[in-house]
């Protein structure tokens, strides 16, 4: 679900889910990189058996990172990417198994999302190089200064996707990556590494699911296994809960929204490209010396522990009385699935439910509600019951008229508020620090607005010294803030005559700010009517027609929670529609749906690069099928259009527009490249891989796959489940094995090949079981639940003392405790920084309010000597007694 | 209504040839409404005959390229896609004579997220995006694109340029007032070219020679001078004749700031000359009612491919 609003909603409802990260920092000593020994107990407290990693999280802020200079070749790319691994391993410290999977090609139900995403970025970078062109020429018209272009090869971020080279390459550098790893650094010395990479068929985070899941459902497997998946999507939250592990945590980077970005015209920052007036760079630090640092720290990361949603889940979804006993680990079934009403990868959300309103808490009131009626949940190991389905959505579609009545309602509102923020923002806008202001302010030249001659001297010089002083202020604190500000206009201050005035007015009260027009207008009257006319271009007495949509939804849901419970039921079931059908018209849907198509085979690589890719980035085909895409003799000419519309209707962003051209077709794009299959099978790019399995010369299985490469084993042997905490699997011999003592050769140029190698690697397949088998949503006997997290709900005051939060993993852990002279020296610190500047003798009078604050540039980590773990070594470490 | 006739008439040459009707019928794709399935299966069934190699009830790659440019066709028409310039070529010609009812308007990013923003006003204004929005019209245009409507601006246009002629129109007045009402003695150009520019605009002034100017009334004498046209984000204010490029210049600002004169100005779509051809052109308005029409145009900023394909 690549919907940051349910992060953020989940994260803001249940606070305690969250705990941030102890990372320990390599350090330097006299210029050499000592790394962290990997071996010694987990800084966070916990200790983790797995770690997986939906790798296609990490792969793209490597290769074209938003918050610093972007890698200037593949070679950069793939360190960049070694060294995140290096650091989550780092942070995590598996000690059985690390998962790597990589996205294959995807069921066609996901290939809409990505078709359309990819359209899109093509799209959005020829728009952004027009802007870009039109904005310099302005500017530099108006007399601007702007760096001159800087010619690069820009990364076309479309080339991860399974079948390019790219991808090819990665795979190729991860292995040579992990036998390095495996082979010199003595954290992974246990570990067994799986790569499941780009050429084996799945999601990244699926295949990580079908892994846990088929190990979930063999003997051997350890019910208390610890996992670790890392992965900034959603929807590994929901995929973490329908495992039904006792012990899973998620890890991601943290979330910060509107982080700043530099403009793309002049690489300033505090504006964008539509506010670049081009003015002179300003300096940064008294010598520019900070001229090159980034002002954003270093991402830090966050664990998320999914047993104490599970602890906040049970607190809101247990019910008393039922009319059939209650069971916890259903009721979670069920809230998962009514998650996907909100919005998934595979289905666009319904039009009354929006996270934002709340839409989850109201599912869960009716749910709630209804389940008296139903006489049992909605699902069990992700089968639908539709008839129970069905009362749910009745139940919403009661309230749709009031839901879309109330959300004019709040839009409005926030229209007003956000109106009258941004007028606030605006008369503290403040230009660069060696502007001069008042009567002094720079105006231009042949303009009617001239400077106020000064009326009252002293106020106007008590006004100057006060904005230099309070501009001497933020340059000390440097606070991300000041950065955010639109640096700019210099109009204000006390300055702001009537003149100046009437000329904004102007420009603000411009009743323009076209919006969109809305013609379907949800909110009054008539709506569903103006819907079905305007979204789909039908009649509503179309029922028939309606029908369809409604039918497609429904297989849709059941598809999806089959995806997340099951596996991937049909390769090639899609969503045929651009728009969700009304919550009102789920009417009779029980018959809707029977099953899905057997045996679908999944996609090849380069039938997916065909059915993804604008024409734009046939470059990564071969040349004869570039010209399928853009030739009007082509036979499948259709489904590249170098332009399309995008419906940004009820839309915030224009991301979220839905792009219209896309699924408008029933014989998919398969069945039309089928003729081009003979071209595609030639390719070994093309053909489907396996997942790959490497260990190194300490761990208990290796002497036994050494033997199987020494007796060139041929058939498929089964992974003693006692040699490897008991996972289970089929091995087979890889054609080109990596094999101890034999020389692995870098792929990139800067970096070693491995002569002493000590690790192995075999091909691995998950347990197979026979057809039909359903994979049980249940615990597992003999798992254990870990304590609990939150504050019980008949803790008394006077019980047990008072209630201490956990922070952290550990309930008990050690709290860090400062002496008096460390409160002394904090307090000094923190009120120098804060105090300097204009108030600082009416606030703190205290003796030590004169030492001088601390040098201005040192709060960021960024600027941090690398010696400091800074805060995290002190949350850890008691300070010496006092003296 | 003649596209009823047609659909009519296609449905009784199906009803006449069942075979055929249960062939075609199998291309229709599962989420198509009727409307538009009726539409592309005209555009089958009319271009069938240009395919020679397709034969109702056997597959081949002819019959693949016929149904591809049937997609194309309809993407185009009902969802605004638009295609490389050949392939657009191709089924503008295949598509000549099916008549869509109320064909569905889609806007392109470009316009859906530029206008957005504030500096709405100034996209169109200077010359560079002139240029753009003409490459960028042919897209929105072929939206809404049917047989009767060949080039013009988009029926959107005169709402997103009216409230920049609002503010222009203040500008103007208070202009006008302190340099003491409008009269013959100023300098008509510099109060225009301030007040666009009050508003973060530019002019576009456009000069002809009059000699090159063809279809002139025949009792006319003289043959030198310019006339000059002004537009400012594309939309028409005025013309003027002049013994030289400037006065010509004075000349178009006075007749522009005449329309100023009244309780409002609008921005409306008209029809008027342009090189011997009807256009549809952005023309500033006051309420009165006009007499006459409007001098030709002298430049057109909304052509596109289409027209001079037309007229090449």
């Amino acid at each position: 679900m690549g919907v940051p609003a349910f992060f953020r909603w989940l994260s803001r409802k249940y606070p305690s889910i969250i705990v941030h990260c102890v990372e320990e920092k390599g350090r330097e000593c006299n210029g050499v990189r000592v790394p962290v020994d990997t071996t010694k107990p987990n800084p966070n407290e916990v200790e983790f058996d797995n770690l997986y990693l939906d790798m296609n999280g990490i792969i793209h802020p490597c290769t074209h990172p938003e918050d610093k200079p972007a890698p200037k070749n593949e070679d950069e790319m793939m360190v960049a990417i070694f060294e995140y691994i290096d650091r989550l391993f780092n942070i995590v410290r598996p000690r059985r198994v690390l998962y790597m999977a990589i996205d294959g090609v995807a069921p066609r139900a996901k290939m809409n999302q990505q078709r359309s995403r990819r359209f899109r970025a093509s799209k959005e970078g020829v728009e952004l190089t027009e802007e870009k062109n039109r904005m310099r020429e302005e500017v530099i018209q108006r007399g601007g200064y702007l760096p001159p272009e800087e010619i690069k090869e820009r990364f076309d971020s479309n080339c991860i996707t399974p079948g390019t080279e790219f991808m090819d390459n990665l795979a190729r550098c991860l292995r040579y990556y992990v036998a390095d790893r495996l082979s010199n650094d003595p954290g992974w010395k246990n570990v067994v590494v799986f790569l499941s990479d780009a050429s084996v068929p799945g999601e990244g985070e699926h295949k990580i699911m079908d892994f846990i899941r088929r190990q979930r459902a063999q003997p051997n497997h350890d019910p208390n296994t610890h996992h670790c998946l890392c992965g900034a999507d959603a929807d590994l939250i929901m995929l973490g809960l329908a495992t039904h592990e006792p012990n899973f945590t998620i890890i991601r980077e943290e979330f910060k929204p509107n982080k700043p970005r530099p403009c793309a015209l002049c690489g300033q920052m505090g504006h964008d490209i539509k506010e670049c007036q081009g003015v002179a760079r300003e300096k940064q630090g008294q010598h520019d010396e900070f001229a090159d640092a980034m002002p954003v720290a270093e991402q830090e990361f966050i664990f998320i522990r999914l047993c104490v949603l599970r602890e906040y889940l049970a607190r809101e979804l247990t019910m008393a009385s039922l009319p059939f006993p209650f069971d916890f680990e259903r009721s979670i079934d069920d809230w998962v699935f009514m998650c996907f009403f909100v919005g998934n990868d595979f289905l666009p959300h319904l039009p009354s439910l929006e996270i934002r309103e709340g839409a989850i808490d109201r599912l869960v009131n009716i749910y709630k509600d209804v389940v008296h009626k139903t006489g049992g949940y909605l699902t069990q190991n992700g089968y639908v019951n539709l008839e129970r389905v069905e009362m749910i959505m009745q139940a919403v579609g009661v309230a749709e008229d009031n839901i879309f009545k109330k959300r004019k309602e709040d839009d409005e509102n926030f229209k007003r508020r956000n109106k009258e923020k941004r007028k606030r923002m605006k008369a503290e806008q403040q230009g660069p620090a060696y502007l001069t202001s008042g009567q002094f302010a720079p105006q231009a030249l042949g303009r009617r607005d001239r400077p106020e001659p000064v009326q009252n001297a002293r106020h106007q010089a008590y006004g100057m010294r006060m904005q230099s002083a309070e501009q001497h202020n933020k340059d000390a604190a440097q606070s991300l803030k000041s950065m955010m500000r639109n640096g700019g206009r210099s109009s204000a201050g006390v300055s702001d005559g009537p003149d100046s005035r009437g000329a904004k007015r102007k420009a603000e009260d411009s009743d323009s700010e076209p919006e969109p027009e809305d013609n379907v207008r949800l909110w009054e009257e008539g709506w569903k009517q103006r819907y079905y006319k305007t979204k789909f271009d039908v009649d509503v007495s179309d029922e028939g027609f309606r029908k369809k949509v409604v039918r497609s939804y429904v297989e849709g849901l059941c598809w999806v929670l089959r995806y997340y419970y099951q596996g991937c039921a049909s390769w090639k079931w899609y969503f045929p529609f651009h728009y969700a059908p009304f919550a009102s018209d789920f009417k009779d849907i029980k018959e809707m749906f029977s099953d899905f198509e057997k045996d679908t085979k999944p996609f090849k690589p380069l039938e997916q690069l065909m059915g993804v890719f604008p024409a734009a980035s046939g470059n990564f085909l071969p040349p004869s099928w570039r010209n399928l895409m853009m030739s009007a003799e082509s036979s499948i000419i259709d489904f590249y259009p170098d332009d399309f519309a995008i419906d940004l209707n009820g839309k915030k962003y224009a991301w979220q527009g839905e792009s219209l051209f896309l699924n408008k077709r029933t014989d998919d794009i398969t069945t039309r490249s089928a003729r081009l299959e003979l071209y595609f099978t030639s390719l070994r790019r093309n053909s489907l891989g396996s997942d790959v399995l490497f260990l190194g010369k300490s761990h208990p299985l290796f002497d036994f796959i050494h033997e199987l490469y020494r007796t060139e084993t041929r058939e498929g042997t089964v992974v003693p489940a006692e040699l490897c905490h008991g996972i289970q699997g089929t091995l087979t011999l890889d054609e080109d094995p990596i094999l101890p003592d034999e020389t692995v050769k870098s792929p990139i140029p800067m970096l070693r090949d491995i002569s002493h190698n000590s690790s192995i690697n075999v091909k691995f397949k998950d347990p197979q079981f026979t057809e039909g088998f359903v994979f049980k949503a249940v615990l597992l006997p003999g798992a254990k639940m870990p304590n609990k997290v939150l504050k019980p709900e008949d803790f008394e005051r006077g019980n047990r003392g008072s209630w201490r939060p956990q922070l952290g993993f550990n309930p008990n852990r050690q709290q860090a405790h400062l002496d008096q002279s460390g409160f002394r020296r904090i307090l000094n610190h923190l009120f120098c920084s804060s105090s300097h500047g204009l108030n600082r003798n009416q606030q703190f009078g205290g003796q030590y309010s004169n030492a001088p604050p601390p040098s201005s540039y040192n709060q960021g980590s960024y600027s941090r000597p690398a010696h400091s773990a800074g805060h995290q070594q002190f949350q850890r470490k008691t300070p010496p007694p006092a003296p | 209504m003649s596209g009823v006739r047609c659909g009519d008439d296609v449905s009784d040459y199906l009803r006449q040839n069942p075979q055929l009707a249960q062939w075609v019928e199998s291309f229709r794709g599962y989420c198509e409404s009727n409307k538009q399935w009726s539409a592309r299966r005209e555009f089958i069934l009319r271009n069938m005959e240009a395919f020679p190699t397709v034969k109702p009830g056997t597959s081949s790659s002819s019959l693949d390229k016929l149904l591809s440019l049937s997609m194309v066709w309809a993407n185009h028409v009902f969802l605004g896609c638009s295609y490389p310039q050949a392939v657009m070529d191709k089924i503008k010609k295949m598509g000549e004579g099916i008549a869509v009812q109320d064909p569905p308007v889609h806007k392109t990013t470009k316009d859906g997220i530029m206008s957005r923003g504030k500096r709405s006003a100034t996209d169109e204004g200077d010359a560079d995006s002139c240029v753009k929005r003409a490459k960028a019209a042919p897209n929105e245009l072929n939206a809404a694109w049917n047989m009767t409507q060949k080039s013009g601006p988009p029926p959107q246009a005169p709402a997103e340029h009216q409230p920049f002629f609002n503010r222009l129109y203040k500008a103007v007045a208070w202009k006008l007032v302190s340099a003491g009402g409008f009269g013959p003695n100023l300098d008509h150009f510099e109060i225009l070219r301030s007040c666009v520019e009050s508003c973060k605009q530019t002019l576009t002034c456009v000069f002809v020679p009059l000699k090159d100017i063809a279809g002139l009334p025949a009792g006319r004498t003289q043959k030198d001078g310019h006339v000059c046209e002004i537009r400012c984000q594309m939309v028409y204010m005025g013309t003027g004749y002049g013994r030289d490029e400037s006065a010509a210049k004075a000349m178009a600002s006075k007749e522009a700031l005449k329309v100023f004169q009244g309780r409002k100005v609008t921005v409306k779509i008209c029809r008027r000359r342009y090189k011997g051809r009807d256009v549809e052109d952005l023309v500033l308005l006051d309420e009165l009612p006009r007499s006459q029409g409007f001098p030709p145009a002298l430049s057109y900023p909304f052509q596109d491919e289409q027209l001079e394909h037309t007229s090449s």
